[in-house]
Parts: structure tokens; sequence; C-alpha cells
């Protein structure tokens, strides 16, 4: 009996050593990073989510008093529609993408051969470019006095720009322009990782090749494709630099409403409450997507 | 198998036609940097006076010195963190870790608006960090860890981790294993993320933007000033640079990741 209480006595002890050691290691290993998202991730959070029940004085002071002002705003009124219409422009993108981005994807991996590396190549260096000059170089040739309408006017097809620029079309095109890349990765690796002989098996038992695509490749890719969607979907709806470069003042997003709220106007509850609506739907949409299985083929295609 | 060939194809012109559709802007800009004519946005004959322009433009060179300044600490920095996170991620096991792992997720995958306007709001209402060089750091640091600490964690899945159990039964410290053993096999992983957090610091404009506060020109902040009063020959070849440098910075990642694999 007593030689039983002094095992587990032992035991119990060894345990709390493990459990002091883990402690010890976690402090040593995720102090930093955690420092980081506590401080400088969640604080601010919640420093915008306090802040965007004040309200702000005539000057660009706040004004400590409780308000669902700025909240009421998004929910009833005029902000809600350019948050509706960045969700549908970011869906509309995402499917885009994922239209253009699946087959180049799918070619790479079948056909790509020993040009592989460098099709990969020049589709990440366009992913790691500047975001701001590859926008900027995408206005070069669609604007007024841009690339294509010189060359056309020059070649006397039309005799009048064609007004591209500012248009529901422009907007649509940069977006996809800009985060493309990011769904032809995502996709590629979870092609690439897929196993051969599935997909042999699948012939075999008589699947047309249209057949097996769709019953056997496309699910099997799924975790790629949710992947991409986060990497695409989440920043598109936060844009600010294609609506505010291709759609001028007629074209408004939920992120454009933030900078504007920010960087012009100054109101900081107004704009806090904009930000904190714009990532509580965000997280949201996150938090459904890695539920259903996106979180592992994110995390690969970084 | 003709049908095969058919379908490859139609493959290859989708394909090549995608690829054009995300170069056509960049190869333009290039293009342009050497032409004569002073809207940048056509052919009028080989110069390369706009890149003498460009290197005697004090603004300019403000602006890259900053930026530069900048990426390094940054890249220095979140490397540091990367690895030890992506360490102690990889070799503990502990309630909560899930949720770390989503939470550092977050910067990556937030819009950059709402980092940006977040930090803005916490540096100067309630920290006050001076807006400039410190809040700049600061918030590259904050986008850019999570991202190496990702890479890292990537590579160190594909890894052999049989010379670090080696080390440790015959003897060695675990910082001595560490130092000697497992650091210089993650060196290709390291070097990797170092330099693909530099493109990822050096370019940022949004989060900057918000929190540069007055008179913290970086590089794509000019770009984007000068964005407002239209195009310039002179951001052509701002353009032309930024696309070399992160080209060469990518063929140094393959190479040194080749290097890492024929090593072990």
């Amino acid at each position: 009996m007593r030689a039983m209480d002094e095992i587990s006595v032992s035991q119990s002890q060894a345990q709390k050593r493990e459990k002091r050691k883990l402690a010890l290691n976690i402090a040593a290993y995720l102090f930093p990073i955690i420092i980081i998202v506590v401080v400088f991730v969640f604080a601010p959070l919640a420093i915008i989510l306090f802040f965007s029940f004040l309200k702000s004085g005539p000057y660009g002071q706040i004004v400590y008093t409780f308000t669902f002002e700025n909240i009421g705003a998004i929910l009833g009124g005029g902000y809600g529609k350019v948050f509706l219409q960045s969700i549908y422009l970011a869906l509309q993108t995402n499917l885009l993408c994922i239209l253009f981005g699946y087959p180049i994807a799918y070619y790479i991996t079948r056909f790509g051969g020993k040009w592989k590396t460098l099709w990969i190549f020049l589709i990440i260096v366009p992913s790691w470019s500047s975001y701001l000059i590859r926008l900027y170089a995408l206005k070069t040739l669609v604007g007024t006095k841009g690339t294509i309408n010189t060359l056309l006017m020059n070649l006397g097809i039309i005799s009048e720009p064609i007004q591209i620029l500012y248009t529901n079309f422009a907007v649509t095109m940069a977006l996809v322009f800009a985060w493309l890349p990011f769904m032809i990765l995502p996709i590629y690796a979870a092609l690439d990782g897929l196993d051969r002989s599935v997909l042999e098996a699948a012939t075999d038992l008589g699947a047309t090749p249209f057949r097996r695509f769709f019953r056997v490749t496309l699910p099997l890719t799924r975790g790629g494709l949710l992947a991409g969607s986060i990497l695409v979907f989440i920043p598109t709806v936060g844009e600010w630099l294609v609506p505010s470069i291709f759609g001028g003042s007629k074209i408004m997003m939920a992120g454009s409403l933030v900078a504007h709220k920010f960087t012009a106007v100054g109101n900081i509850p107004q704009g806090s409450s904009l930000a904190i609506m714009l990532a509580a739907t965000l997280v949201l949409i996150l938090y459904l997507t890695i539920k259903w299985g996106g979180r592992e083929a994110l995390e690969k295609a970084l | 198998m003709k049908k095969k060939r058919i379908a490859s194809k139609i493959l290859w012109v989708l394909s090549s036609l995608t690829l054009i559709f995300l170069w056509a802007p960049m190869i333009l800009i290039i293009v342009f940097s050497f032409s004569n004519n002073k809207y940048g946005s056509s052919w009028e004959g080989f110069t390369l006076k706009w890149y003498v322009k460009l290197f005697t433009n004090d603004q300019v060179r403000d602006a890259l010195m900053r930026s530069l300044i900048i990426a390094g600490v940054t890249v220095v920095v979140a490397t540091l963190i990367g690895t030890i996170t992506a360490y102690g991620l990889y070799k503990l096991n502990f309630r909560g870790k899930q949720f770390l792992r989503t939470s550092i997720l977050l910067p990556i995958v937030f819009p950059s608006v709402v980092t940006g306007s977040a930090l803005l709001v916490f540096f100067t209402r309630l920290v006050h960090i001076p807006l400039g060089y410190p809040s700049i750091i600061i918030a590259h640091i904050v986008f850019c860890s999570p991202l190496a600490v990702f890479i890292i964690l990537g590579r160190m899945q594909r890894f052999d981790w049989s010379w670090e159990e080696a080390a440790l039964d015959l003897g060695a410290t675990p910082f001595r294993t560490f130092l000697r053993v497992t650091g210089p096999q993650l060196l290709p992983a390291i070097m990797a993320s170092a330099m693909l957090i530099f493109p990822w610091s050096f370019d940022d404009f949004v989060i900057t933007y918000f929190v540069a506060g007055v008179g913290s020109t970086t590089l794509p902040i000019y770009v984007f000033s000068q964005l407002r009063f239209g195009a310039t020959p002179v951001i052509n070849t701002i353009g032309t640079l930024f696309v070399s440098i992160t080209m060469l910075g990518m063929v140094l990642v393959y190479f040194v990741q080749k290097m890492g694999k024929s090593n072990s």
C-alpha cells in the first residue's frame, strides 16, 4: 500500500516536472509571437472595437459618449450597401480566379514537364512583386491615354479612346489581375500532391475524363480551392487601391471606406466601426472556411 | 491518346493567355522605362535618361534608403521570431496550440486596411509610439513574422529530424544541438524566408501608409503620391527595379533551396 503510494507520488511529481518543462519551453520559443499576437493584433482590434462605440467631435476629436450610431449606419444605411457590393465583387473575383486559375494549375501539373519550374516561377514573381506597381502598370495599359487606346487609335480602328477606367469591368479586371496568382499556387500545390494511382483507378473503373475530373480530381483538391479562396476573397473585400485607382469615385468598396474615414476625413470612431465590421465579417467567413477544412491547405500553400 | 493531345493544346493556349494577362502590363512598363515618350505610355526610341533622372532625384533616394532600412530591420527580426516560433510550434504540443496557429494567420489574411487602421489607432491613442521609423518597423514585424513562421514551419515538416535526435542522444546540450546541427540544417529554409520577407516588407504600401505619419515617405508611398499627378516615366523605372529585385530574390531562393536539398 505504502509502496503504491510512493510510486503514484513520484509519478505525479514527474508529471509536474514535465508540465513545468513544457511551460518553460513554450515561454522560451513562443513568447515573442504571443506578444505580437496579443499586443499588436488583439489589443489594436480591441481598441478600435471600443472606439467604434464613441462619437467624433466637430474638430475630429473623440467624444467619450456611448453610441450605436456608427454600427447602425453600417447595418441599416448606405455603408451597408457598400459592404454588400464589396462581398459581391469579392465573390465574383474569387469565382473568376478559380475559372482562370484551375486550368493553368492543371496544365502545369499534368503537362508542365521540364518547363514546370519556369511556369511556377512566372506565376510566383507577380505574386511577390509590388502590388502598387502592378496596378500602376495595368493602368498604363488600359487608361484613356494608355497603350491599348493609343495603339488602336494609331491603327485607325477607333477615333475616340475607349473608356475602360472607372467602370465595373475595369475594377473586376484589376481585382482578378491582382489576386489570380494567389489562387493558382494553392490549387497547383493541391494538384501536385494528388496521388496519381487514384486517378488511374478511376480510369480503369471506366470513368470518362469528364466524370473523373468532377468526381475525383475536383473533390480531392478542395483544400487547395479553399486555401486559394481565403487568400483571394478576404483581401478583396477589404480592397482600397483597386477601387480608388480603377473605380474612381464611382465604385466604393469596404476597404476604401475605412481608408477614407481614417486618412481623408479623420473620423476615428466611424473609421473604427467600419474596420471592426469588416474584420468581424471576415473572421466569420474565415472561421467557416477553416471549419470546412481550409487551414491545413492554407498553411501548406504559404 | 489523340484526345489527350488536343486537351493539352487547349489547356496550353488558356494557360498562356492567362500568363500573358499577368505579365503584359509589367513587360510594358519595363519597355517604356527605356522609351523617350515623356508620358511613359508608348515607344519613342531608346533612352536611359529616366534612369539618370531616377538616381539623381533626392526624394527618390531618401525614400529608397528609408524603405531599405525598414525592410532590412524587418527581415532580421521577423526571420528570427519566425524561426524560433516555427521550432516551438513544431516541437511542442499544448492546449491552445490550434488557437495560436489560427491567431498567427490573422495578420496575413486580414485586409491591410484593418491591420493598418487598428495599428494607427493603437500607436496614436493608446501607447504613443512615434509615427515614423518606430511605428513602421513594428507594423512590418507584425505582418511579416507570421509569414516567416509558416514558411519555415512548412519546410520543417519535410525535414530529417534524426540528426538532431542523434546529437541529443550523444550528449550535446539542446542549445549546442540547435547551434551545431539543427540550425545549419534549417539554414536554407531560414534564408528562403528572409528573401521572401524582404520584398513583402519593401513593397508594402497600405499598412505603411496608415502608420507612417507625416514625412516618412517610403518608396511605395512616393510612387503612390506620384500616381495622383498622372503617370511619369520615372515610375516605370522604379517599377522595373522592383520587378528585377523580386526576380533576383526568387532565383536566389530557388538556388538556396536546391543547395539545401543536395546537402541533406
